[in-house]
Parts: structure tokens; C-alpha cells; sequence
């Protein structure tokens, strides 16, 4: 199966009218191109239908219309055809607030299942025309309108629904504007690309054994800090955690102390998938989730073994990157272990 | 209620456009303060103040509660007022309250769009009572606010106001040519579709259908425009611009009565020498239309009567213009049927004793030579202490008597009525004429304007020889009159109407006057060239192109033809206009090069910088790291080094060099292949 079709969310809840829709706008859009990381809406994908406030305005203008011509009254008629043009010329402004704009998707922050991954995207305009009350909406949800000054750049995100655990592509993404009258809305479909990686919620399972001594051969090359102290504090150096700073310490001395956990010493703690007490695989997950959090706040070594795949242990955002997105993957279509 | 249905109400947030509609709204219902009653005023302004004070005072909006009987009531007062609440000015009246109790429920985005759409309305009703050119650019002060306020909703956050003002009026000026457009092209259809086209929303103006002496100068205050008159040849001397407008021959002994019923006579046939003109005729609430003595070629709606009265068969409720001529010194030859005669000789018993002795003395005297007669009552105007003013006496008793004997003092009604009785004492048919003499030339609009001042009543005289011959005897007594109109007369008269009066006036009243007289033009211009339209002129206009303004066919081809040209116009402009790339050249090099390289899949990624860029295509196609090199180092200058404008023009050139030296060539087209759904840029973890 190409992972495209499984990763699209929700696409599997859609049902119904929802089914329809998703295939008409795929028929709609099935010429425009694949969207990379960036795009610029071109005129062949801007989109424009008026809006219920525009249907009220025609039918305001059908009867002041009905006026002029029951009173032959020229000046009435000058007035509607007036605000004919005006409702007219609302399509070239509409339409214009979108076209020639570049469009780039920006990464989107790992989120752990259950939270709103945050869509973001940099809309950035090149020519000398400001951009008004630009909405992106994506998965149902929309963001706050944006604008654009002449020949700058701004963000506008949104709120994704939240997901199970797993990797994603970006939904489809939807920019549309109303600007300035309201009485039509146009809008474009974007496919721009980025993954959305969704961790496994962490949660603490009693028993989860975290075993130090049984390792296969590979020992921790991490030699501890020479300047460890015996209290466990030594002096601070640059690139240490700030969590980790001995504020007593700090306060008694008026020098920058941290915790030193004793990396060097104490073995390397190893995240076990064998060894979680949990027959159902997310449970594993999430408490391996949780160990690894735990165990990166603790500035403690660790590695992460996972059928099939095994991760050295280390510490470091790095590491913990690493760990947590195996975990994201575990089990996915797609994932070299799985 | 719901829970956020309770929120609203409890305090309503200001929503973005409110404070403009609640500008916009007062300035688009101002017209209707002078013709609405003062209550339908009253409410509206209550409810601005009210939505004012919630938003200020933090007060809540009124409930359902409050606000559905508050509709009723409304309805029933403009129902209780009007005796209905459909047609111009009841239906403009509803439109009014309903929208001002509209603004005491604004709850949300929506409710303030619709209530500015209802302002667009509101402007329009305005034109039942006024479609003057001051109105005219009234409302679009009105509608370029309205459109200021719908910008503002949907801007999604407060806009300058500068800008805001700016986008307002380029809409409306973008809007111009559409509108002008489809006010040619749009099908006219005459008449009204459902009830009756007008109400008697002002009285009589102009010309009554009865002649008191005393009538007149009421008018004479009034300096209204009554018509406009262009000639499309050689303009006829002042003495002979006279406009019949209505013959009176019934005569009660106080005052006279416009015919009725008289039969119709053929239009006379066109002749050589007839005085071509162009009337735009305010309305008049009555069926004559005034032509110039006399009338030769009619309108096509118009019907010429045997008194030659001209009158058309629907009533003149809004402006018209017509086209006519005129044959300045031949009445077309009528008989005088027995009837007639005696109807044109008709004096009432025990009325102008006094004249009538008088008229059988000039009978006496001058005999069967009726023109004798008709001059000696001439000569006892024009001699005796008889004064021509505006403020007469008044008459008592018997009028023409008084007149005659007593007061001497009169206006031009005063003497036409007198000298028809003095004629039909002495045995001559006459009939008052009423209508217009004299006028204005307006310098530069080289056309007549005729005030309802310059209303004036004549006589005609039936001779055996002649027929009917006009005979003025305001002539008599005060030639100027009708030599050079009423400023001629009354010129240096201090208790004459400003408007009549050439000197020692005030600056402010010159002022007004001259202002005045601009107004005068610019009106004339207005409602000739945009009220005047009707679906004959638009005949015209389609038949000067060929079309056929009748036919859906012409219609759409004009329609087709017309907005063509304008997208095409439109189009240019934007081509015109198009900025040029406004990126720098080195940018615009790099891009270039990156697009060219793109084909063979080796594309610059945005985080790259132009050196880590050239560094890795040139891994990728060794044969081309010189060229890459060249074009690196010369756009590290352009960029990022300070240069002179010879320097400068000098790299550009370079640069050019350099981005043609980067030929990828097609020697590895099949990478060409990379090019599909998911770009090697943006991988798919797997």
C-alpha cells in the first residue's frame, strides 16, 4: 500500500456526503501539480463562488432594480447598475487578494497522540499590493485571518485535529479570503508537504523493568566528567540542560552548578519493548514513551530496544528525537522495523 | 435562551464595521429628513442614539421582548399614517423604522452586512422624492461610506482608516463604467409594472387651470425652473417667444377656466420656415405642454386641439422632454364654428357694467373696424394712470370693473382678463392664453430657462380677416416685459424678487444668485443628458450603432459588444500596469539558473545558499563547476559588496555572461523522470 493513501487522516472517517465531497475536490484538482515544500497560487487554481451574503445582495439589487424600472426612475438606475459594478468588480479584488502569493509549508512540531499538531504555513508576498484577511483552514478548522504588507511575510497556522500515533502527511491544506465585501469567496487547495509525527501519549506503567546490566556486548563509551564532585554536583559547562542546574548550589556559591547524575557511573538504562509488563503493543508504547522522558529529564544514558530495531544508548534532544520517533513509527506501514 | 445567546445579549462586543454603518446609516437616510414625516425621523434617530449608548454606556440590547412588538408597532403607525404600507413614500417610511429597529438587534457579522445592503436601499428611495444632481453626488459621498463599512467587516481586523477611504473609492470608481454601461444598454421598458407610477407627493406647480387676476403673481415669487428650452436653429426674437400652454375661453365674471373636451385637428404639415426646439418640461401634475406660438411639428404623444392647445394623453407626473416646432407668424387656419362664436362672446349678466359701456362707446365710435377697436383698449392701457406691479391691490366686487375704474394697477393677468372682456363687450370672440414669455439665456448652456416667474397670460382676438390674433396687452403697458422679461422690468425695483434684480444687492445674494445660476447649468446637464434617458432615446442610441434597441439580439450584442471593450480595456490597463519583476538581477540569475538546473533534478532547495548551491551541483555535474564559480562570485558581489553604478552595471553584465555559461545541456534528460507526485525534496519517511 503507498503510504500516501493510508496517511491521509480522517480520509478513512469520511462517509457519506463527506465522501463525495473529498472526490469531487480531487476531481477538481486532479491537474494541479503536487505542492512541494512551497507554491504560488496561480491563476489556474484560485477558485470563486459567491457567498450567502452575495446571493442576499442580488436579490437586494433584483428588487431595487424592480424599483427603477416599475418608476422609470433613472437615477435608482444608476444606483443599482451602480452597485452591480461594485458586486462585479468583487470578483477581480477577491480573487486578486489570493493570486500571486507564495505559500510555504513550515515543519510541523511532533505532538504526542491526543494533542493538536499546529499546521503552519508562511505566506509571502513579493509585489507592492498588501494581502488582507487570508484564512487557512485545514481539517475543519480555520485560522485567524492574516495579512500581508507590501513585500513581506507572516505565519498563519491552524489547529490540526488530534491524531493517533503515528507519522502523517499534511492534510490538505485550504486558503481562502473574502476580502473586501464579502460577496464571494475565493479560495485555492494546497497539497504542500511535511510529515506530522505524532508520538504515543506517555504513561507510567508500575513494573516497567529498566534494565542497566543487561547489555549485548556494547558498553557505553561515556566516560563521566573528571570534575564531578562527590555530591553529585560539579560545574557547570556549556551546552548542560538548564533542568539540571543545582540552583541551591547556585545560590550558596553565586557559581553556576549542575546536577551531575553521575552519567559516567551509573550503566546505561535500556527501554525494553520485552520488557514492558503489557500484552497490548500501545500500552508498550506509551510507557516506553514515558520511560524515555523520564530518563532524558534524569540526564541518564539510555537505549531503546524495539523488535526489530535498537537504538544505542546516548542522551541529548538528538537521541531523544531519535527515540521517540521510532516509537511514533513502531508498527507503521513504512517503518523499516515494522 | 441559549447560553451564548445570553452572552451576546448581556453585553454586545463591538463588531468590526459598526461604527461606520452607524455613520453611513444617518448619511444615506438624511435626504429623506424633508420628505419623511418627523416621527419616522424620530425613531431612527432614537435608534442610532440607543445602539450609541449601548456600546458607550455598556447597556445591554433590547429583547426579543422589546423588540417584536416595537415592529408591530411600527408597521401599524406607518399603515395608520399613510393608509398603506406599500408604494413610494409609506414603503420608503417602513423601510426607515424597520431598518432603525434593525440596529437595536445587531447581534452578529451578518446582521450588520445586511444592514448596510438595506443602506444601499435606503439611498435608493431617496430618488423617489429628488433625482437632482446635488442628490446625485450626495449619495455617492453615501454609498462610498456603506462600501467603507462592508470593507471593514470583512478586513478581519480594524483597517486604517485612510485605506479603508482609498479602496471605498477606487470601488466606486471601478464600478463607474459598469454602471454607465448597463444605464445605456439595459432594456428600458416604459411605464410602470404595477400600480400607479406617482402620488401626489407635492402640489400643483406651475400653471393652474383657472385664471384669477392675483394668481399669477403668486408665481412670480417662485423661481423654480418650469422648462428648458433649446433651439435647434435660428432663436425667434423675446416678442415673439411666446408658450401656449393652456387657452381659456370660459369666463364667470371672476375669473376664467381652462377649455375641455375640445376636439382634436391634425398636426399642420411641416413648413420651411418653422423654429425647431427641444423642451425639458419639470412635471407639472396636468396634461398641456407648452409650445412656442405657433406649434407647427408636435411630439409623437402629443394631440393639438382647435384652440391649439397642445396636450398629450398621460398627466405629466415626472420630467419630460420633447421635440417641437413652431411657425412664429401663422396661426394655422380654423374656423370659428357658430358655437364657438358665441361661446368666445360670452359675458355674464350683471358683470363689467362699467366695461361693457365703455365697449359699446368704442363700438360707436370706430364701427365694424374691429382692429380700431382692439387698439383704442390698447391705447387707454398704455395711456392713462395705469401701473404695471407685482403687489396690486386687491379687487372687489365686480373684478374687471374695479380693475378698469378703480384701481388702475395690475399685472399681466390683471390685463389680459380685463381688455378678453373688453373685447367680448364690444362684440369681438376673444380667450385668455396662459403660459410662458421671456426667460433667461444661460451664457454658457446656450439655452433658455423659463422660471415658473415668467408665467404670463395673453389675450387672442377673433378677427373676420385674420382668424385668431394674439394681442398682449401687458405689451402696451409695459413693453419691457416682454422685450427683455422680468429682469428688464423690474430690474431697479426694490421690492422685486432678487432673482429679478440687477443691482445693489448684497455680496451674499450675488453670490447665491451667480451659485445659483451654476446649479442652473449643471441641473440642465443632468436632466438632460441622464434623467431625460427613456426608452426612446435609447432607441435612438441603439439605431445611431444599427441596433435594434427592441430586440433581445441588439440588446445582447450591445450588452456583448460593450463589456468586451471594457475587459479588453481593462485587461491592457493591467498589462500596463503589471510591476516588472522586483527582485534584484542576482536573485533573478540565480532563480534563472535554478529553474534551467531544475530539469535535471538538481533544483535549488530554499534553505540553500547561492555557494552551498553551486558547491553541490557542481558534485553533481563537474562540467559545469566553472561556470557556477563564476556566477557564485559575481553574485556575492552584486549582493553583498558596496558598488558604484558603473561597477554595477558592469557586474550585471557579467552575471548575464555568467548565467548563460551554465549549460546543463540534455545529456542527462532521463533524470527528467524525477519529476513526480512526491519531489525528492520533500521525502516520505520510510
Amino acid at each position: 500500500m503507498r503510504p500516501r493513501e493510508l496517511k491521509r487522516h480522517g480520509s478513512a472517517r469520511a462517509s457519506g456526503r463527506g465522501r463525495l465531497r473529498e472526490d469531487f475536490i480531487r476531481w477538481v484538482t486532479r491537474r494541479h501539480r503536487a505542492d512541494g515544500r512551497r507554491a504560488v497560487i496561480g491563476r489556474d487554481r484560485v477558485y470563486i463562488l459567491p457567498t450567502r451574503q452575495g446571493y442576499m445582495l442580488l436579490a437586494i439589487l433584483l428588487v431595487m432594480l424592480l424599483g427603477a424600472i416599475n418608476y422609470s426612475n433613472n437615477m435608482a438606475f444608476l444606483l443599482t447598475f451602480l452597485v452591480v459594478g461594485i458586486g462585479h468588480n468583487a470578483m477581480w479584488y477577491t480573487h486578486r487578494n489570493l493570486l500571486g502569493l507564495e505559500v510555504t509549508a513550515l515543519p510541523v512540531a511532533p505532538v504526542f497522540a491526543g494533542t493538536a499538531p499546529l499546521l503552519r504555513l508562511r505566506l509571502e508576498e513579493r509585489s507592492a499590493r498588501p494581502r488582507e484577511a487570508v484564512l487557512l483552514s485545514a481539517d475543519g478548522a480555520a485560522s485567524r485571518p492574516a495579512f500581508l504588507e507590501p513585500r513581506a511575510a507572516t505565519e498563519v497556522a491552524v489547529a490540526l485535529e488530534p491524531r493517533p500515533r503515528g507519522v502523517y502527511r499534511l492534510p490538505r491544506q485550504r486558503l481562502s479570503t473574502r476580502y473586501p465585501l464579502g460577496l464571494l469567496e475565493a479560495w485555492t487547495w494546497l497539497t504542500l508537504e511535511h510529515e506530522i509525527l505524532v508520538y504515543p501519549v506517555p504513561a507510567p506503567l508500575d513494573g516497567l523493568a529498566l534494565t542497566g546490566e543487561e547489555c549485548d556486548g556494547e558498553q557505553t563509551e561515556n566516560t563521566g566528567g573528571s570534575d564531578a564532585t562527590p555530591d553529585g554536583i560539579r560545574e557547570y559547562r556549556p551546552g548542560d540542560p538548564p533542568n539540571r542546574i543545582a540552583w541551591k548550589a547556585v545560590a550558596r556559591s553565586g557559581q553556576l552548578f549542575v546536577r551531575d547524575t553521575g552519567s559516567g557511573n551509573a550503566a546505561p538504562l535500556w527501554l525494553d519493548w520485552e520488557g514492558v509488563p503489557a500484552a497490548d503493543p500501545e500500552t508498550r508504547l506509551s510507557a516506553l514513551c514515558h520511560g524515555v522522558l523520564e530518563a532524558n529529564a534524569e540526564g541518564q544514558p539510555y537505549g531503546l530496544r524495539l523488535p526489530g530495531s535498537r537504538i544505542g544508548p546516548d542522551t541529548g534532544p538528538d537521541h531523544l528525537a531519535r527515540c521517540l520517533r521510532a516509537l511514533a513509527l513502531f508498527g507503521q506501514p513504512g517503518d523499516p522495523a515494522g | 435562551m441559549t447560553a451564548a445567546a445570553t452572552t451576546a445579549r448581556s453585553r454586545p462586543e463591538v463588531l468590526p464595521g459598526l461604527w461606520l454603518l452607524l455613520a453611513a446609516l444617518p448619511v444615506a437616510a438624511l435626504p429623506h429628513a424633508w420628505e419623511q414625516p418627523p416621527w419616522v425621523i424620530a425613531v431612527l434617530a432614537a435608534a442610532l442614539l440607543w445602539r450609541l449608548i449601548i456600546h458607550t454606556g455598556h447597556r445591554r440590547l433590547p429583547s426579543r421582548w422589546v423588540l417584536v412588538p416595537m415592529v408591530f408597532a411600527a408597521g401599524a403607525l406607518t399603515f395608520s399614517h399613510f393608509g398603506t404600507v406599500s408604494g413610494q413614500q409609506a414603503g420608503t417610511a417602513l423601510l426607515l423604522v424597520m431598518v432603525a429597529l434593525k440596529l437595536l438587534e445587531i447581534r452578529s457579522e451578518r446582521d450588520v452586512v445586511v444592514t448596510l445592503f438595506l443602506a444601499y436601499f435606503i439611498v435608493v428611495t431617496t430618488y423617489f422624492f429628488n433625482q437632482s444632481i446635488l442628490i446625485a453626488a450626495y449619495s455617492l459621498l453615501s454609498a462610498w461610506l456603506i462600501t467603507a463599512a462592508l470593507i471593514q467587516v470583512h478586513g478581519g481586523r480594524p483597517l486604517p482608516f485612510r485605506r479603508l477611504a482609498r479602496s471605498s473609492a477606487l470601488m466606486l470608481v471601478h464600478a463607474l463604467p459598469i454602471m454607465l454601461i448597463l444605464f445605456l444598454v439595459f432594456p428600458r421598458i416604459p411605464g410602470p409594472i404595477w400600480g400607479s407610477a406617482t402620488e401626489e407627493t407635492v402640489g400643483q406647480t406651475g400653471l393652474s387651470d383657472r385664471l384669477e387676476p392675483g394668481d399669477i403673481a403668486q408665481l412670480l415669487e417662485n423661481e423654480a425652473t418650469a422648462m428648458r428650452v433649446r433651439f435647434d436653429g435660428p432663436v425667434p426674437p423675446p416678442s415673439l417667444q411666446y408658450w401656449r400652454a393652456q387657452v381659456m375661453t370660459d369666463f364667470d365674471g371672476r375669473g376664467w377656466r381652462t377649455d375641455r373636451d375640445r376636439p382634436e385637428v391634425p398636426e399642420p404639415a411641416a413648413g420651411a420656415g418653422d423654429i425647431a426646439y427641444t423642451v425639458t418640461l419639470e412635471p407639472t401634475r396636468a396634461r398641456y405642454l407648452p409650445v412656442l406660438d405657433f406649434p407647427a411639428a408636435l411630439p409623437p404623444q402629443a394631440r393639438l386641439r382647435d384652440n391649439l392647445q397642445v396636450v398629450q394623453r398621460r398627466r405629466i407626473d415626472s420630467r419630460i422632454q420633447y421635440t417641437a416646432s413652431a411657425r412664429l407668424d401663422a396661426p394655422p387656419a380654423l374656423p370659428l364654428a357658430d358655437g364657438e362664436r358665441a361661446r368666445a362672446l360670452m359675458l355674464p349678466e350683471n358683470t363689467g357694467a362699467r366695461s361693457r359701456i365703455q365697449a359699446g362707446l368704442w363700438r360707436a365710435m370706430h364701427g365694424e373696424d374691429e382692429r380700431a377697436i382692439v387698439n383704442a383698449a390698447l391705447e387707454l392701457f398704455a395711456g392713462e394712470p395705469f401701473r404695471y406691479t407685482l403687489r396690486p391691490p386687491r379687487l372687489q366686487g365686480d373684478r374687471t370693473d374695479h380693475f378698469l375704474f378703480e384701481t388702475q394697477a395690475g399685472y399681466c393677468e390683471h390685463y389680459a382678463s380685463a381688455f378678453a372682456v373688453l373685447m367680448r363687450a364690444a362684440g369681438i370672440p376673444a380667450r385668455v392664453i396662459t403660459g410662458y414669455q421671456g426667460g433667461q439665456w444661460m451664457d454658457t448652456g446656450d439655452y433658455l430657462r423659463l422660471r415658473q416667474a415668467d408665467a404670463h397670460a395673453w389675450t387672442e382676438v377673433w378677427l373676420e380677416d385674420a382668424g385668431w390674433v394674439r394681442v398682449d396687452p401687458t405689451a402696451a403697458i409695459a413693453p419691457e416685459r416682454i422685450e427683455t422679461g422680468l429682469g428688464g422690468l423690474f430690474g431697479d425695483d426694490v421690492d422685486a424678487p432678487a432673482f429679478l434684480r440687477r443691482s445693489g444687492l448684497p455680496w451674499t445674494v450675488e453670490w447665491r444668485l451667480r451659485l445659483s445660476d451654476w446649479h442652473e447649468l449643471a441641473t440642465f446637464r443632468w436632466e438632460s443628458l441622464v434623467l431625460a434617458f427613456d426608452p426612446e432615446r435609447q432607441r435612438e442610441l441603439f439605431a445611431r450603432f444599427g441596433l435594434d434597441a427592441t430586440d433581445w439580439r441588439g440588446i445582447l450584442t450591445a450588452l456583448g459588444v460593450s463589456f468586451g471593450g471594457l475587459g479588453l480595456a481593462a485587461g491592457l490597463i493591467a498589462v500596463a500596469r503589471r510591476p516588472g519583476d522586483t527582485r534584484d538581477p542576482a536573485q533573478r540569475a540565480l532563480d534563472r539558473v535554478s529553474r534551467r538546473l531544475r530539469r535535471h533534478g538538481l533544483g535549488r532547495e530554499p534553505h540553500e545558499t547561492a555557494a552551498e548551491y553551486a558547491a553541490r551541483v557542481s558534485v553533481a555535474r563537474p562540467d559545469l563547476a566553472d561556470a557556477l564559480e563564476d556566477l557564485v562570485r559575481v553574485y556575492a558581489h552584486l549582493r553583498y559588496a558596496e558598488l558604484s553604478a558603473a561597477k554595477r552595471s558592469d557586474y550585471e553584465e557579467q552575471l548575464l555572461r555568467a548565467v548563460r555559461e551554465v549549460r546543463p545541456g540534455t545529456a542527462f534528460s532521463a533524470h527528467k523522470k524525477r519529476r513526480g507526485p512526491a519531489p525528492a525534496s520533500a521525502p516520505v519517511p520510510r
